[in-house]
This record gives C-alpha cells, sequence and structure tokens, in this order.
C-alpha cells in the first residue's frame, strides 16, 4: 500500500480531475496503479501487466516492438524493470468524444519511475488522450523514465496531449513510437511549463500511405532548465503527411528543438515550423530542424526562427495604452497559441488554461 | 491653454534633429490636417506626441490637457487619452485582433461585432494582428482599434494611404464617429491631427484647420481648402512665400 498522500491541486494541474467527465481514467503513483477504469463500451483501459494475460498481443507483438529493447540506454534499462502503466484499446470502429485522462505521478524523492505503456486502436477507431505527469509537492528529485507504444490501425485517429508540471528537480526520458496506420491520424500535444532539471524526448511516427502525423510542442523554459525535446515523422507509404510546429519561449535554460521530417515514397508532403522567443539573456534555443528526402516526387519545407520581442510590436500595443509588461505578455502568450485543428474544445481549452496561467506567472 | 499646445519642439531622430522649433495648438473638438512634403517631420511630429521611442525631444515642449506629457511613457500618454494610427501598422502574430480590441476597455465588448461590421472587418477578428492584411484591412483595422479606445485625441498618420475609395468612404465613417461629427463643434469633446499626402481624406473628414510643416518648421497655417488647392497648384516649393504671413496670424483667432 503507497503511504504517500496523493495532492489534488498538482493532479487539477496537469488536467486530471476526477469531476470532470471522461470516458475512463488511469493513475499511477511512483510503481503503483491507483486508478484504473472505463466507461464506455469498445475502449478497454487496464494496467499493462493486466492485460499480457488478458490479451496475449499485447506481450507478443506490441511490447517493446515499434520502440525495440535495445534502441537506448535507457530502453535497455526499463525493460528490466516490471512494466507499470497502461494498455488502452478502441475496438475498430469506436468513435469516443470524451478524453481518456491518465496521470502519472511522482512522489517518492530520490526514486527512478519507469512506465510503459501501450495505446492500440482498431480501424477506424477514434480517441483522445490526455496525459499529465508530475511530481506529488514533497517528491522533488529523481529520474522519471516514460516509453509509450501507440499502433493505430486503419483509419483510426488518436489525439494525445501530454502536459509535463515536473518539480525543478527532477529528471525525464520519455520515449514514444507510433505506427501511423493507412490513412490514420496521430495528432501529438506537447506541454512543457515548469522548470526542469532535464527532459530528454525525441518521438518518432512511422506513416503508411494517406496516414498523417502532426506533432505540437510549446515550452516555456525557465531557471536552469534543460530539454532536448522533438519530433521525428517518417513517411513511409505513398501520400502521407507530416507537420512539425514547436514554440519555444526562454527566460533561462538550454532548449534543443530536433525535428526531422523524411519523405521516402511519392506524394509525401510535410511542413515543420520552429520558432523560438528569447526573453532575456539567460537562455539559449538551439533549433535544428532537419528534412530528408529519398524520392524526387516529395514536398517537404521547414520554417525556423529564434529572436527577441520585437520593440515595434511592443511600442504599437502600448500606444493602445497596455503597459509593457501587459504588451509584453499579450505577444508571448499569442506566441505559444497554437489552435490544434482536430483537438477537443475541452482539452484545447485547458491547454490554453495552462499556457496563460504559466505567461502571467513569469511576466 | 488649449486642448493640445505645443512650444518650440525640437526632436531628433538616430541624433540628427529632425524638428527644429515647432509651434502647434489645437483646441478640444478641432481637426487639423497637416501637410508637409515627404521628409519634412510629419510622422516625426506624431511619434514625438504619442511618444514612441526613438523620438528624442530635445528641447520645447507638448502640454495635453493642461499637462506637459513630453516626458511620460507611450502607454501613459495613451492612457490620458492619445491615440495614434499607425501609416505603417506592424503585424502580430499570434495575437487576435479580438483579444487586443476587448483590452481597450473605453468602450463595451458588444461594440467590437458593432463596429468590426461597420468597417467589415467582422471576418478579421479571429485572425492575428494585421497578418496577411491588406493595405485597406490595416488601416480598417487602425481606425477599429481607435473606436474601441476612443482617444480623446486622435493622430491619424496618412489614414488613406493605400486604401482604395470605397474603403477611405469606411474609414471616414468610423473617424466621424470618434470625433463625433454629428455634434456641433462646440459640443464635441475630441480632437485629431491627421497627415496626409494626396488630401483625399479632406473630401470626407472636414476639417478646421491646417498646418504646412517642412523642414522641422511649422510654415504656415489656415484653410484647409485653401491650402490645399495652393499646393496643388503651386507645389510646397513656393509655400514658403506665401503661407506664414497670408493665413497664420489670420486663423490664430480660431484656435
Amino acid at each position: 500500500m503507497n503511504t504517500v498522500q496523493i495532492d489534488t491541486g498538482r493532479l487539477n494541474e496537469i488536467g486530471y480531475n476526477s469531476c470532470v467527465a471522461s470516458c475512463g481514467s488511469f493513475m499511477v503513483l511512483d510503481h503503483t496503479v491507483m486508478e484504473s477504469h472505463c466507461n464506455i463500451e469498445g475502449l478497454v483501459v487496464l494496467p499493462l501487466k493486466q492485460a499480457f494475460d488478458t490479451y496475449p498481443h499485447v506481450r507478443e507483438k506490441l511490447f517493446f516492438n515499434v520502440v525495440p529493447r535495445d534502441s537506448s540506454d535507457t530502453t535497455l534499462q526499463a525493460a528490466e524493470k516490471e512494466p507499470v502503466g497502461y494498455y488502452v484499446f478502441v475496438e475498430p470502429g469506436i468513435r469516443i468524444e470524451e478524453p481518456l485522462q491518465a496521470a502519472f505521478l511522482f512522489g517518492e524523492t530520490g526514486s527512478h519511475q519507469f512506465i510503459h505503456n501501450i495505446i492500440e486502436l482498431g480501424e477506424g477507431a477514434e480517441l483522445n488522450i490526455v496525459n499529465g505527469c508530475t511530481t506529488a509537492t514533497h517528491g522533488r528529485s529523481g529520474t522519471h523514465v516514460g516509453i509509450t507504444e501507440t499502433y493505430l490501425g486503419k483509419n483510426a485517429h488518436l489525439g494525445y496531449t501530454m502536459i509535463h508540471n515536473w518539480g525543478h528537480a527532477m529528471e525525464v526520458f520519455p520515449v514514444g513510437a507510433v505506427s501511423v496506420g493507412e490513412g490514420a491520424r496521430y495528432i501529438s500535444n506537447y506541454v512543457g511549463m515548469t522548470e526542469v532539471r532535464k527532459i530528454v524526448t525525441n518521438p518518432a511516427a512511422y506513416v503508411e500511405a494517406g496516414g498523417s502525423a502532426r506533432f505540437y510542442s510549446v515550452i516555456f523554459s525557465k531557471g536552469d532548465s534543460y530539454f532536448d525535446t522533438g519530433a521525428r515523422v517518417l513517411l513511409k507509404g505513398n501520400d502521407a503527411s507530416g507537420e512539425i510546429i514547436s514554440r519555444v519561449v526562454s527566460e533561462g535554460g538550454t532548449v534543443i528543438s530536433r525535428q526531422l521530417l523524411s519523405g521516402e515514397r511519392p506524394g509525401t508532403f510535410g511542413h515543420m515550423e520552429c520558432s523560438g522567443l528569447l526573453l532575456n539573456e539567460n537562455g539559449v534555443i538551439h533549433s535544428i530542424p532537419e528534412l530528408r528526402g529519398a524520392h524526387p516526387d516529395i514536398n517537404l519545407a521547414h520554417e525556423a526562427a529564434v529572436g527577441k520581442i520585437s520593440r515595434e510590436e511592443l511600442s504599437y500595443l502600448m500606444t493602445r495604452g497596455l503597459t509593457e509588461e501587459q504588451a509584453r505578455a499579450l505577444i508571448i502568450r499569442g506566441f505559444l497559441d497554437i489552435k490544434i485543428e482536430g483537438l477537443p474544445d475541452k482539452v484545447q481549452s485547458f491547454m490554453d488554461e495552462i499556457i496563460s496561467r504559466s505567461v502571467e506567472g513569469s511576466i | 491653454m488649449s486642448f493640445l499646445e505645443i512650444t518650440d519642439l525640437h526632436v531628433s531622430v538616430e541624433g540628427k534633429e529632425i524638428l527644429k522649433g515647432i509651434d502647434l495648438s489645437l483646441d478640444i473638438g478641432r481637426t487639423a490636417i497637416i501637410f508637409g512634403p515627404n521628409g519634412s517631420g510629419k510622422s516625426t511630429l506624431m511619434g514625438a506626441i504619442s511618444g514612441l521611442p526613438g523620438y528624442e525631444i530635445t528641447q520645447g515642449s507638448i502640454t495635453f490637457k493642461g499637462q506637459d506629457i513630453s516626458r511620460l511613457s507611450v502607454d501613459e500618454r495613451s492612457r490620458l487619452g492619445i491615440g495614434l494610427s499607425f501609416q505603417y501598422p506592424p503585424a502580430i502574430k499570434g495575437v487576435r485582433l479580438r483579444t487586443l480590441l476587448e483590452t481597450l476597455s473605453r468602450q463595451a465588448p458588444d461594440k467590437i461585432t458593432e463596429y468590426a461590421q461597420l468597417l467589415n472587418l467582422t471576418a478579421y477578428l479571429d485572425r492575428d494582428i494585421n497578418v496577411g492584411f491588406s493595405g485597406g484591412e490595416r488601416k480598417r483595422s487602425e481606425v477599429l482599434q481607435l473606436m474601441m479606445q476612443m482617444p480623446d485625441l486622435l493622430l491619424l498618420d496618412e489614414p488613406e494611404s493605400g486604401v482604395d475609395v470605397e474603403n477611405i468612404s469606411v474609414i471616414a465613417d468610423g473617424l466621424r464617429i470618434i470625433l463625433e461629427k454629428e455634434q456641433p463643434i462646440s459640443r464635441r469633446k475630441r480632437s485629431a491631427i491627421i497627415i496626409t499626402h494626396t488630401g483625399f481624406i479632406l473630401d470626407y473628414i472636414k476639417a478646421d484647420i491646417a498646418f504646412v510643416i517642412m523642414n522641422g518648421h511649422v510654415l504656415g497655417c489656415g484653410a484647409p481648402g485653401e491650402i490645399f488647392e495652393e499646393i496643388r497648384r503651386d507645389g510646397y516649393s513656393k509655400c514658403s512665400s506665401c503661407f506664414a504671413e497670408k493665413f497664420c496670424e489670420e486663423y490664430k483667432g480660431a484656435l
């Protein structure tokens, strides 16, 4: 029995609230599954270990498959641990509007948390998942490794939102890979708004014919934070498409933002946009956009910019009566404002709210 | 004391003196037009009155509503009631026009819809400010912002430049509302200074007085229509021999 008290305030900050209508929920505290349930027919939410017994293919075909066991030291280390995490499955043709909420809490100072999640959507299935990761107020330092393997069947659709709200002494290593089936759509949103010692993540999407993968990330780097984040979209099938949009605001720390779009088949197309805003001289933003074409009939493009808030824009807003602080906050808030097509209003509103809160707290 | 009183104003930009002793005054409820060739200092005057960075007042004063505003910041001047329509307003990615309008609190929020309809900007409210806007759309957006701001002194820098005739008319409709042009002059509470190159705006907004600026000095003032005619006929080159004596003294009484 885990004796750590769960801080509901911290849970609210990452969007996990048992009062909010959702199709199901899943919560882990340290190494223990505290909650796992679903309310909808056609949706399965189970602790991964239990899923191994109920659905043998999960261990045999999905576990350490799209993320190979030996892909890094982190995954090799994780493979030696007993898997703690969820298995989520949506039956073919089932479309679920309410998001599934999941929370991963870190409570035990100085320990190492290993999470392994597997998501599987049948043909034509649709789901949105909001994942939140946070430290309990007293669990301030430690390591979190989170592996997520995702398999989307033909024409399936998954919206996957990740909110990070770690303590400033945490080191975090999310490892993710997605197999996007024919005509399927995958949307990933990543929000990192709090100071953290280190986050290293570079998820990959392998996109089959006619499918699409879109990665959106907003990061507000503070203090001595170190983010090495990115996304890779590998367009493996004809007419597959990808988009990577990254917005980084820095008032301290280092952010390395890596993006890769690779077109390997005819008709593939993709776009990436990496923008960085430096608020002072304390931070570094290192943007690394990469395009790789392996077929002449592809269309890949990128735009990247790192700079400061324009004096002209500030003055313009100040002629309207806004103070410099108000003008600055409006510009930063706008810079981080990504309206994501296909994201449920509830998830978008929540993302908007935490971004606003973070900007207001900083200015 | 006039509503706006500018005395012996010297302004430098990047160390170069552009305004070399401007004297100008404007009463409440009046609209002034400023004519002047390129590089004469018209936009510098607007920048100096509104307090934009880069316009350094080296001598003289600007008094608005009886208060010396020369050392106030741009936002302090705005909150005191000065509103500027830019000749080239910047685009601000990520900030929606509606979001900015909602922060301009001198008007009720439901006015946003009403005024946006008047200026044919309803479809632009949820777009980023000026991003992808045409010249005319930018100028209409400026007027919409001013309508929500309802400043006591409007500074309009070339409001008709790059705007087609149809749009000038729409812009003028908005400006007339701010300037309460339907009221008799004695009951108007707001004043304006309009910079114009072409004078087209005079067909839509009745101005009470015109000033001519050349080489950083006010050369003369007078009846807007007459001065505009003289400029059209003789150009600015002959201004130095006519306006100063001919009009200025006559109209000083009108201020």
